[in-house]
């Protein structure tokens, strides 16, 4: 194991901050302030993290520990929704399916056959591995979202003409779900197309400094990437075929009210 | 056919027509007239529910515009606004798009019968292979008129749909969307077109009023 982080030892590193801030004072940037307070912010949230983490790990719960991922999956969603600028009253039930289905489906496949850590629930394996995913599902959940409905605001007049060659609802919002789909999946595969060449990936990264052989750290990282990669594919698409229903009134028109 | 019955029409909270009424029976050619802003072009989108009517019915041989009948409507009349979207990245692309729809599926002409419509309409066969960024408004409105024409279709709705193109490409038009057997509402300030209407109808004081033509 790795050796554990002395205070002093934090010390030491809260003192590197020390090199930026006096960059931005002589090149008066004017975001000290900023940036001391994301650093302090940082600290206090990854603090708490750490110790409900602890306990969550400590009671091993399999109930607390879904209690904690559906809390996840809530803040996830109640967020994806505001970043895409879409009423969450409107949305949210159908983007929590979404996103519930489409995360817990690829960390069950990675946990219940992949690791098959004993006990089957261990929070070690589901509250980190949930985590991951639907923190990169995240944000191409956003992007998904955000291009679909603006692709078809912005051009409306093309929208319109698809449905008035007799395209159904499916066939007309087709060439837009293809581009918001690309959207938010090509980041990902260039990332995966470079990873352990351009970047270490940090949960490896972690792993490794934890302790682990890096050719075991590898497969696990290979395992959540491909869990990542296939859960935003499958969210982006759920998020948006679900939303379908009461993003368009009954003559198929794009609804004005469903933007924040 | 196409029938309006005691229709309002409102846009941005403003009343364009009131209790209006107008009957296009079938091979008619009626052109609507009036100031602009007047609800000439929102008049025809209610006929395809792309806009919705405040109040009355809106009929297309006898079938009654509604949430489980729009669909079948827009698949029957042709609807061409003033600036056509061709909706692909090639020529070809746009002609075919609507028979890649279930509703069109199998019914797409042959290559010779589209070449010959575009001759008709004064376009060369290379165009299908331009892109769709590349051709002009006017090349753009008859691409637009082919499309609903290789549909089959015999009931237009169409907005300004000459305004780009020079004489000789508007009297070709003008041949294929006057035969006998189609059906015409239109818009247009175009006085070529207006002659060749047989009937005028103005948009006055919130009212659908026939016009001596």
């Amino acid at each position: 194991m790795s050796a554990d982080l002395s205070l002093t030892a934090m010390l030491s590193m809260y003192a590197m901050l020390l090199i930026p801030v006096v960059i931005f004072f002589y090149l008066q940037l004017g975001i000290i302030r900023d940036t001391l307070l994301a650093a302090a912010r940082m600290t206090v949230q990854l603090f708490l993290v750490g110790l409900y983490l602890k306990y969550i790990f400590q009671l091993n719960n399999p109930f607390i520990s879904l209690l904690w991922v559906t809390v996840m999956l809530i803040v996830a969603n109640l967020s994806i929704l505001n970043k895409a600028g879409l009423k969450r009253g409107l949305f949210f039930w159908r983007s929590l399916i979404g996103v519930a289905g489409s995360t817990l489906l690829v960390s069950g496949w990675f946990i219940l056959i992949a690791i098959q850590p004993d006990p089957i629930y261990d929070a070690r394996y589901m509250v980190p591995i949930v985590g991951m995913v639907l923190g990169n599902c995240l944000r191409s959940n956003v992007l998904s979202l955000e291009h679909f409905y603006s692709g078809i605001r912005k051009n409306e007049n093309e929208f319109m003409t698809y449905l008035m060659l007799g395209a159904n609802l499916r066939e007309a919002t087709h060439p837009y779900l293809r581009d918001a789909i690309k959207a938010a999946v090509n980041p990902s595969v260039a990332t995966m197309a470079t990873m352990g060449i351009v970047s270490l990936p940090g949960m490896m990264t972690g792993q490794i400094l934890g302790g682990a052989m890096p050719m075991e750290a590898i497969k696990y990282q290979i395992g959540i990437m491909i869990c990542i990669f296939t859960a935003m594919v499958l969210a982006a698409l759920l998020n948006i075929v679900l939303s379908l229903p009461v993003a368009f009134d009954d003559h198929q028109r794009l609804k004005q009210n469903i933007f924040l | 056919m196409i029938s309006f019955s005691d229709i309002t029409l409102q846009l941005h909270e403003q009343i364009l027509l009131k209790d209006s009424n107008l009957l296009i029976k079938a091979g008619d050619k009626v052109v609507i007239r009036g100031p602009s802003g007047c609800g000439k072009s929102s008049l025809l989108k209610t006929a395809v529910g792309a806009l919705a009517l405040h109040k009355g019915t809106v009929r297309i041989d006898d079938i009654e515009l509604s949430t489980s009948t729009v669909y079948q409507i827009r698949s029957r009349i042709a609807f061409i606004g003033q600036e056509p979207v061709l909706g692909a990245e090639n020529v070809r692309d746009a002609l075919l798009l609507p028979f890649r729809y279930k509703v069109h599926e199998g019914n797409q002409p042959p290559e010779k019968e589209i070449i010959r419509l575009l001759e008709r309409l004064h376009l060369p066969a290379t165009i299908l292979e331009k892109s769709s960024a590349r051709i002009s408004g006017g090349e753009k409105q008859r691409i637009a008129i082919s499309r609903a024409l290789l549909l089959g279709k015999t009931t237009f709705l169409a907005d300004e749909i000459t305004s780009a193109l020079d004489p000789e490409s508007r009297s070709a038009v003008l041949d294929e969307l006057f035969r006998s057997d189609i059906t015409l509402l239109s818009v247009s300030h175009d006085s070529e077109w207006i002659k060749s209407c047989g009937r005028i109808v103005e948009i006055s004081e919130q009212k659908l009023l026939e016009m001596e033509s």
